[in-house]
């Protein structure tokens, strides 16, 4: 410091005031003189943070606009809404189709035991015995084609547990823009409404939005 | 030949939380010639633990991914109940990665499947589980 501040004191390039208070033999007035400089850096420290975050709260709040009014489907809501009819309409599909399997399985069954007792009662080159055999034939195909018809409906499950994945990353991107909308809310001077400590519900979600203008 | 490896008359419990899944093993299993009223569902983990504990059963075909609780916890919560422990889990799951298929063999299944699968897989899979059970031997 000793060594320094002579140095410091002949710099040409500090403003006036400082050469003066760093050769100033009172000591009490060089710290005061120091503490405004310092004061005067932080507010302007603080008044560029206070403007950057009404900026990014203004950029959240034109993206939470945006989601809301321009896009299809309407919302995050609208957009998860639409996952889960997706989801529903495909597993009716998947029951309507095993439905009809297992109400075709016992006719089928049946065919071939009938067909195989008709068997037993012709003769090997009669119409009849032809008829038989065809029959056995076709219904043991069905019986198998029906097996294979109900397994390719695990299509729906594969299917459906990634419309669950999207539909839980939609909720984790929902929750992160709420969390940024709190914080930039408290960090550009708005008051902290009570219902955004903690949100859990898509009514409180859209509460907490719209208290902050969105 | 296999059928008679495999006890017809068995009880079995068919876990995963999708309808659709559910019903699809349950077709696999009364084709493979088990008894269509014998076989029970659970949505998930939380439901087929209270029904295990409730009921006797001799074999549990369960999915990985399930809400409340998942498969491979309720595994793990089979092995560590006395009266439970020594009962059979067939795993179906869409989870292939190595790291799952080890947590699985190491809590202790009997077999596991990678959805998709076919009548013939769950065949195979079934008798092994019951072969090795008769031969005296443990999980694999």
């Amino acid at each position: 410091m000793n060594a320094a501040a002579p140095a410091l004191a002949m710099d040409k390039d500090l403003p006036t005031e400082l050469r003066e208070l760093l050769n100033s033999p009172n000591g009490a007035e060089f710290e005061q003189a120091l503490d405004a400089i310092v004061r005067q850096r932080e507010q302007h420290m603080f008044r560029a943070l206070g403007q950057l975050a009404r900026d990014l709260h203004d950029a959240v709040r034109r993206l939470g606009t945006d989601l809301a009014q321009d896009g299809f489907p309407g919302n995050v809501a609208d957009a998860r809404q639409y996952l889960q009819d997706a989801l529903e309409m495909s597993a009716n599909a998947a029951h309507r189709t095993i439905d009809f399997a297992e109400r075709m399985r016992p006719q089928a069954e049946a065919l071939t035991i009938n067909a195989a007792e008709m068997l037993k009662w012709s003769q090997d080159n009669e119409p009849s015995a032809v008829l038989a055999r065809e029959s056995v034939m076709f219904a043991e195909g069905c019986r198998e084609g029906l097996a294979e018809l109900v397994v390719a409906q695990s299509w729906q499950d594969l299917t459906g547990q990634r419309i669950k994945k999207v539909d839980n990353f939609i909720g984790s991107v929902e929750s992160t823009l709420l969390e940024l909308v709190r914080l930039t809310g408290a960090l550009a001077g708005s008051d902290l409404p009570a219902s955004a400590a903690k949100v859990s519900s898509q009514e409180e979600a859209d509460r907490l939005l719209s208290e902050f203008g969105f | 030949m296999w059928r008679e490896a495999l006890d017809k008359n068995m009880k079995i419990l068919v876990v995963d939380d999708f309808s659709t899944m559910r019903r699809i093993v349950r077709n696999l299993l009364v084709e493979l010639g088990f008894s269509n009223p014998l076989i029970q569902e659970a949505d998930d983990g939380e439901n087929a633990i209270a029904m295990l504990r409730s009921q006797p059963f001799d074999l549990v075909v369960t999915d990985w991914n399930m809400p409340n609780m998942t498969g491979i916890d309720l595994l793990k919560a089979i092995r560590a109940e006395a009266s439970l422990k020594g009962l059979p889990v067939l795993m179906v799951t869409a989870e292939n990665n190595r790291d799952q298929i080890i947590a699985a063999a190491q809590a202790g299944v009997n077999g596991y499947i990678v959805k998709p699968f076919t009548a013939v897989t769950l065949k195979e899979k079934l008798t092994k589980i019951f072969e090795r059970i008769a031969a005296g031997g443990v999980a694999a």
